[in-house]
């Protein structure tokens, strides 16, 4: 489904034999046209990013990256992603596990509904949030009388990047479980070690790369979250503003360097998402 | 034939984990998922049917309908025959650095949107470094709205179509040519057939994607009504106008289409599967 | 360790896979269960193993009802079919599994495994391999470490899902006669399931052989391919040559063919198939009796020592296939085209509706 990378993508040449191979002028042509469109939409938006967070020099960079707000921000995303990602690894592991090992009624079902967040617009992910849990919302009146705060609060942000980011690890987590079959489990259950046992050292294990796979687009997307967690936020500055609604609110302040400062930030951390992804399907290809 | 006396018995799993796994993925999705998402339903009938109506065929929000369809249709068009071109080359031809650029591919994955909102933004804007080189504005209309799309959705195409190219079997091109077919038409008749449902695929998962998508185009659009606001943007400004009735009715609209994409998708890799199943 | 199977059944969905089954396994005995895929074999191995629940029936181990006990207390030791090594462990480490698992009170130290599992190690001559991965052995070494894991927490029960049917011939062979010097030196109770009815007659002690979830018949080797008690077993073992005509005053007649059926004497059917091997079928040159028919040699097979002979009846647009040793085909001087005499030594008639349902 929607935003489901499938592990295991190796950008290996096939062997192509003479007969089946264009001539070298299409060739040349489609790998001209492929690298310039990946130029112009993905390298040249990087370049950007990097020159005009240091275009008025370092001083400014480190002033906008330094700022208490930013500092908050950075800490509010990671406080999110720490409660997030573990909370719905959790889950994908579990729901994988429902759904290889066991035959149940309703299991397409139900795969399809953790598919949903995936096809749905994040504005929608926040909204139905306001609805539970804002001032006019189903337990909105409860909440004020219990005096909590979940709406424009950090529950909030963390329940709309939860549903946002909730397929990842179990979408991934469950073509290859399925693939991998039960007779490992099978054999270790008949060579007499527990329920628990059996998953500890035979299951994760076989998991591991498709689980770290999971996490790290799990955490991209937890780290970048923006429709949803707009919605929720209540852009309070220095309370619960996110490192993208940080930069939103400098750049629709001009504040242009200092908004590119920050999502320079983030730029190194997808790079640095990207690259571990990368290593992860060299790791799972040759173990 | 007779019958001898059934010993009922308690169906277990061998495996164990069952209740426990379960139970926990159906309270967690009813929670997080269900819950939330039938509150839109529920809201929604606070409405009666001629508001609902109303506020769902506005002037505005039918010409953001519009827009959002039509640009993710165009994103969507423009990714299927660049992302084939690009998931072909990555396949099929050496270069020097395809690690690099086959990693690369995912950045939209990777990048949060907002940032690749605010990036776009400055390359198209009529000053920047490409929008400079055009007569007419790109930034701020619809076009530039396609090029931050576009960007959202090139992984789904290249990705899904990525792993068919890889797996395509070699020896039905050599059959193809050997029975005195050229490359063009071994292309069309034999490999482009066999890429067809990942395509789709491909297509669909970026047009589900660019229907919802906000990060990245509030900063490129421009948001003026009826001209660059998309819809998911008037569902936002519904609520900042405390106007939960009216978002939560465009929502509806925004849910059933989305469901309906859903099942499209569903039906493609059903069909794909039986097809592939069977032969 | 001996096992009762007690009418056992199990259905999958409107499928019966196995309908009321009952074996007796005799302590120390080494049993092929052999039939096609779908007979139910595999279920029932796997519901001895407790890997699959029965709907009806029992299973006692030693005469003990161990019908609801779970796999893991079962003290089994199964060789899965694709062997589900422990693909992240090394050779050593899935040999040592089921001893590593074990509760704190009844693990052997480290010192015991380790001698443990080198002991085993060397019995199924891997002892060079400890430290490989499942991945990087050949199919027969695998199916050794598979064997020997299961060996490792010394069951007393040893099940074996197709053990050689993912290897190639050579190796099966080897394998085969291995296990069956494995078996007569440790003497467990073991059972394979086998669609190979060549593997179940040189290794088993005794066959099972299971048809659409039923017991065909059971019985050593010799008995179940001497005498087949049902057409499907006769089918199933070996090839077969089939004259279907009818029964009249004891006799079975099709075409030319007539030939004295004695337990059948003075009973009249419509319907009836005599069965004969192909290596009881016998070359004449002259017709010598009333059971001999005319046919034309089509075709003549000189497959290493046995000659395979196809020959045309005269009489019906039928074929029949003789199997004679090198020495008697020389003996006899057949080539393709001459017409000879063929007369079954052994003829075994089953009446259709005696196996019909």
């Amino acid at each position: 489904m929607a935003g489901h990378i499938p592990l295991q993508q190796t950008p290996t040449t096939i062997k192509v034999t003479t007969v089946s191979q264009e001539p070298k002028a299409i060739r040349w042509t489609l790998t001209f046209i492929a690298l310039a469109f990946l130029a112009l939409f993905l390298v040249l938006p990087l370049v950007t990013i990097f020159i005009t967070a240091f275009q008025k020099g370092w001083e400014t960079y480190v002033a906008a990256i330094t700022h208490p707000d930013a500092l908050s921000a950075i800490k509010l995303t990671l406080l999110v992603v720490l409660i997030t990602v573990p909370l719905n690894a959790i889950f994908g592991v579990m729901a994988a596990w429902a759904i290889t090992k066991f035959q149940f009624k309703g299991k397409n079902i139900l795969i399809t509904i953790i598919d949903l967040p995936f096809a749905i617009s994040p504005v929608i992910a926040g909204l139905v949030f306001i609805l539970l849990f804002g001032a006019q919302g189903l337990f909105g009146e409860w909440l004020f009388e219990h005096d909590l705060k979940i709406v424009f609060a950090l529950p909030g942000i963390v329940l709309a990047t939860i549903f946002v980011t909730l397929p990842f690890v179990a979408r991934e987590l469950i073509p290859l479980m399925q693939a991998q079959g039960t007779a490992e489990e099978e054999a270790s259950l008949t060579l007499g070690a527990s329920g628990f046992k059996t998953f500890l050292l035979v299951t994760l294990p076989n998991i591991k790369w498709g689980l770290l796979y999971g996490l790290i687009l799990c955490n991209a997307r937890a780290i970048g979250e923006f429709g949803a967690v707009s919605v929720v936020s209540g852009h309070i500055r220095g309370m619960t503003n996110t490192m993208p609604l940080h930069i939103e609110i400098l750049y629709n302040e001009y504040q242009f360097s200092a908004a590119f400062a920050v999502a320079s930030l983030m730029s190194v951390l997808a790079i640095i998402t990207l690259i571990v992804k990368n290593l992860i399907e060299w790791k799972a290809k040759h173990t | 034939m007779n019958i001898l006396p059934v010993r009922k018995r308690k169906r277990r799993n061998i495996i164990p984990g069952f209740g426990l796994s379960l139970g926990y993925t159906m309270l967690y999705v009813s929670i997080l998922v269900l819950l939330p998402l039938s509150m839109v339903f529920i809201n929604t009938t606070t409405m009666n049917w001629s508001e609902f109506i109303e506020t769902i065929t506005d002037e505005r929000v039918v010409a953001s309908y519009k827009l959002s369809f039509g640009t993710a249709l165009a994103a969507g068009i423009l990714n299927v025959i660049f992302g084939t071109i690009i998931a072909w080359v990555l396949v099929r031809y050496p270069f020097p650095g395809k690690r690099i650029v086959d990693g690369l591919v995912d950045l939209p994955f990777a990048l949060p949107t907002a940032v690749a909102g605010i990036a776009l933004t400055t390359l198209y804007a009529p000053q920047g470094w490409v929008g400079q080189f055009f007569d007419f504005k790109i930034a701020f209309t619809p076009l530039g709205i396609i090029i931050a799309l576009t960007f959202i959705g090139l992984p789904f195409v290249v990705r899904t179509v990525q792993p068919v190219l890889q797996n395509f079997n070699g020896e039905v091109e050599e059959a193809s040519a050997s029975l005195g077919a050229n490359r063009l038409q071994t292309f069309i008749k034999v490999i482009l057939p066999e890429l067809i449902p990942a395509i789709l695929t491909g297509f669909s998962l970026a047009f589900a994607r660019a229907l919802g998508e906000y990060g990245s185009v509030v900063f490129i659009a421009g948001n003026m009504p009826m001209k660059t606001e998309i819809t998911p943007l008037i569902i936002m400004t519904k609520l900042e106008q405390y106007d939960y009735a009216g978002a939560t009715a465009i929502a509806t609209v925004m849910l059933v289409v989305s469901f309906l994409l859903l099942f499209i998708i569903n039906m493609i890799q059903w069909v794909t599967n039986r097809k592939f199943l069977h032969s | 360790m001996s096992i009762q199977i007690q009418n056992v059944s199990k259905a999958f969905g409107s499928f019966q896979a196995l309908d009321r089954i009952n074996i007796d396994i005799q302590t120390g005995e080494l049993v092929a269960l052999l039939g096609p895929s779908g007979s139910g074999k595999t279920s029932l191995l796997r519901i001895i193993a407790g890997l699959e629940e029965l709907d009806q029936g029992a299973i006692l181990f030693d005469g003990k009802d161990i019908t609801d006990v779970n796999p893991k207390e079962r003290n089994v030791g199964f060789v899965f079919q694709h062997y589900a090594l422990f693909r992240h462990m090394t050779v050593f480490d899935n040999v040592a599994y089921g001893l590593k698992v074990r509760p704190r009170k009844t693990r052997p130290s480290k010192a015991d495994i380790q001698k443990k599992v080198t002991e085993l190690l060397k019995l199924v001559k891997l002892e060079n391999f400890a430290d490989r991965y499942p991945s990087q052995l050949s199919g027969g070494q695998r199916q050794r470490v598979a064997l020997a894991r299961a060996l490792a927490v010394e069951p007393k029960v040893l099940l074996l899902d197709e053990p050689f049917g993912a290897l190639d011939a050579k190796v099966r062979k080897d394998l085969r006669r291995w296990l069956r010097k494995l078996h007569d030196d440790f003497h467990i109770t073991s059972i394979f399931v086998t669609h190979d009815q060549e593997e179940a007659l040189d290794v088993a002690d005794r066959i099972v052989v299971m048809n659409n979830g039923k017991i065909e018949q059971i019985g050593s080797p010799e008995e179940v391919y001497d005498h087949p008690n049902s057409p499907f077993v006769y089918d199933f073992l070996g090839n077969v040559n089939l004259f279907k005509g009818r029964i009249q005053n004891g006799k079975l007649k099709h075409g030319s063919f007539e030939a004295d059926i004695p337990e059948l004497f003075s009973q009249n059917h419509e319907e009836a198939i005599g069965y004969v091997r192909p290596h009881d079928i016998q070359i004449e040159k002259t017709k010598i009796s009333e059971d001999a028919v005319h046919t034309t040699i089509s075709h003549i097979h000189i497959i290493g020592p046995i000659v395979q002979i196809e020959l045309k009846r005269t009489d019906a647009e039928e074929f029949l296939e003789a199997e004679v040793t090198k020495e008697h085909y020389h003996s006899l001087q057949l080539k393709v085209g001459e017409q000879v005499y063929v007369r079954p030594k052994q003829l075994k008639v089953f009446i259709p509706e005696d196996f019909s349902i």
